[in-house]
């Protein structure tokens, strides 16, 4: 089917080609038909009907051609954006395994000379701790960084599929603050965490959808917090939600609608230095709304007020349509 | 005095046990006062099948309280994912030992194969990065073997002894036992140094303290013990804590414990 339209495409930028040459030569090989209207050489008319004739049929192809795409990205009733082939991800996940090891020999190398430093007491350069530190603070961030790509990669793979499994989220907040706390205690800030009800339970979910998109979340709230970071996880019977909360300077509400902008980030404004590639609330929004929820956000930037952010995360529990219900 | 998790002990299975990444954590281990036991990597152990077979025989033997294990050994094709049969072989055998995954893909396919083949929801296993910090480590094998410690260190200068019920504070020969702190102020601390413990920046709610509290206004009678006992743990140190210090009040929501600054 494509091969036929993309004939058609070429036939069509054929025939206008040849009208056009035809209009052009038409004074030096016709004769004209009428002398009292439109007095025009006979290859005239044959040319402009071939450029009509030319475009319509380019344009018909060039738009079946773009609606078959369309259909074949909209898998599972859910349009999937521009497609990434498995094959991609495979590449992606062999760079990141290639990327990792060196990364992981940096971070050894780094917590090995820790311990010397550790072991001799007083002996230890400020500057060299600094840089000790500097490593280990990045170290999240890359992290997050290779997980953002790949799950960019799923998230837009026309083959992408929804798991749902039995989850506690109570655990995955707590091994994001878990990971997130060092990292804040190094910039002088604390992550508090808690959940109301204090015993969750299981949801059905996607656990690394759910992981990923909090990670994002926290990870941009300890950075822009000023020294507060609060996540709070609650439900409702057909919902559960996870709150992130930050003592930051909140955000400007004219910027608000490009938080969720693919590649937006504040420096952006600022003309800055980007300090993260402005992909994680992107992928964190197009997840939470592809799995049935949604990810909004709360912000007050007034200098003298309760200046915050605070993002609401609200997944479905799913706890109706599963077989086992609630647990 | 009694030392944190006595006796536990790691059985670390990875091809790079020499590394520096597997290095610092082993240390962080024995930190905490556990034990690891290494499958060697000898001039044996080049296939993956060789890891395998050493890790069942060393479980048996050792008798470990929980096993770190990698998921890729070496670089050929049928060893890139042999971490995962060994986490089945495992399962099937032991099905309460707890298992921790050490992987570089902890969110990625080899956790979605695992969960869709032998795992069950409440599997003892959980899945770590590699980049995972030496604490991060800790904090997820605390949680995976889940018995609460006999005593918890909190800093250098203060130790809950959960078997005794006493807190003792300050280091070498100025340890003291904090002796107001007794009964349900007892409690309350104990509460909160297990949620840190497992968790460092986990609030403990209101709702869960209140039950060591009486009178008509339980808030307020949890507020003045959690006042005395840090005037307790402070006169030991000769300190006095503030409101953001020791224990903290949470938005009104619960109390969280931040260990004092060395």
């Amino acid at each position: 089917m494509s091969n036929v339209l993309t004939s058609v495409k070429i036939g069509g930028g054929a025939m206008v080609l040849a009208g056009v040459v035809l209009l052009i030569l038409a004074p030096l090989i016709g004769e004209k038909v009428f002398s009292f209207l439109w007095a025009l050489e006979p290859f005239t008319y044959i040319g402009g009907a071939l450029i009509i004739a030319g475009l319509g049929a380019a344009v018909a192809a060039y738009a079946a051609a773009e609606q078959r795409f369309q259909s074949i990205q909209t898998v599972n009733g859910r349009h999937n954006g521009n497609s990434w082939s498995e094959t991609t991800l495979q590449y992606f996940q062999l760079f990141d395994h290639d990327l990792g090891r060196p990364l992981r020999r940096i971070a050894g190398k780094e917590r090995e000379l820790r311990a010397v430093l550790q072991a001799a007491p007083g002996e230890a350069d400020a500057g060299v701790v600094d840089l000790l530190d500097e490593i280990e603070r990045q170290t999240p961030n890359f992290r997050l960084m290779m997980s953002n790509i790949q799950v960019l990669i799923q998230l837009e793979s026309p083959n992408s599929e929804e798991t749902l499994q039995p989850v506690e989220p109570t655990e995955i907040v707590r091994r994001i603050a878990d990971l997130y706390t060092a990292v804040a205690v190094e910039a002088g800030k604390e992550i508090t965490w808690w959940s109301e009800p204090a015993e969750m339970g299981l949801v059905y979910a996607n656990s690394n959808a759910i992981e990923h998109i909090v990670t994002n979340l926290v990870d941009n709230a300890v950075r822009y917090a000023g020294t507060h970071v609060e996540v709070k996880l609650s439900n409702n019977p057909s919902h559960f939600f996870v709150r992130v909360w930050d003592d930051g300077p909140g955000i400007g509400a004219q910027y608000v609608q490009h938080l969720f902008d693919r590649g937006w980030t504040p420096e952006v404004v600022r003309r800055e230095e980007k300090s993260s590639s402005g992909l994680g609330l992107f992928i964190a929004r197009s997840l939470a709304r592809q799995l049935g929820g949604d990810l909004t956000v709360e912000t007050d930037d007034q200098a003298d007020g309760d200046h915050h952010t605070a993002f609401l995360l609200s997944l479905p529990s799913n706890l109706a349509s599963q077989p086992y219900g609630v647990r | 005095m009694a030392k944190a998790n006595p006796g536990r002990k790691i059985l670390v299975v990875d091809d790079e046990s020499e590394s520096a990444i597997l290095r610092a954590i082993r240390r962080r281990v024995e930190k905490e006062g556990w034990e690891t036991a290494i499958i060697e990597p000898e001039s044996g152990y080049s296939l993956g099948e060789e890891f395998e077979a050493a890790t069942i025989y060393s479980i048996e033997q050792e008798l470990p309280d929980a096993v770190l294990l990698d998921v890729r050994f070496g670089e050929h094709r049928d060893d890139q994912f042999r971490g995962l049969s060994i986490l089945s072989e495992i399962v099937e055998r032991w099905p309460k030992l707890p298992i921790l995954m050490f992987t570089q893909y902890s969110q990625g396919q080899e956790r979605e194969t695992a969960v869709r083949g032998s795992l069950q929801w409440d599997s003892s296993v959980d899945f770590i990065d590699k980049l995972a910090s030496p604490d991060e480590v800790i904090l997820r094998l605390r949680r995976l073997i889940g018995t609460s410690p006999e005593s918890i260190p909190i800093g250098n200068q203060i130790l809950v002894d959960v078997g005794t019920r006493q807190v003792f504070v300050g280091s070498g020969a100025n340890q003291a036992v904090a002796l107001e702190i007794q009964g349900m102020k007892f409690e309350i601390f104990r509460e909160l140094a297990a949620s840190w413990y497992r968790s460092p920046g986990e609030l403990v709610a209101f709702s869960r303290l209140e039950r060591y509290s009486d009178g008509e206004d339980p808030r307020a009678s949890l507020r003045v013990r959690i006042r005395e006992i840090k005037d307790a743990i402070g006169n030991a140190l000769n300190t006095r804590f503030g409101p953001t210090e020791l224990i903290l009040n949470v938005r009104d929501q619960g109390y969280r414990l931040v260990p004092p600054k060395p």
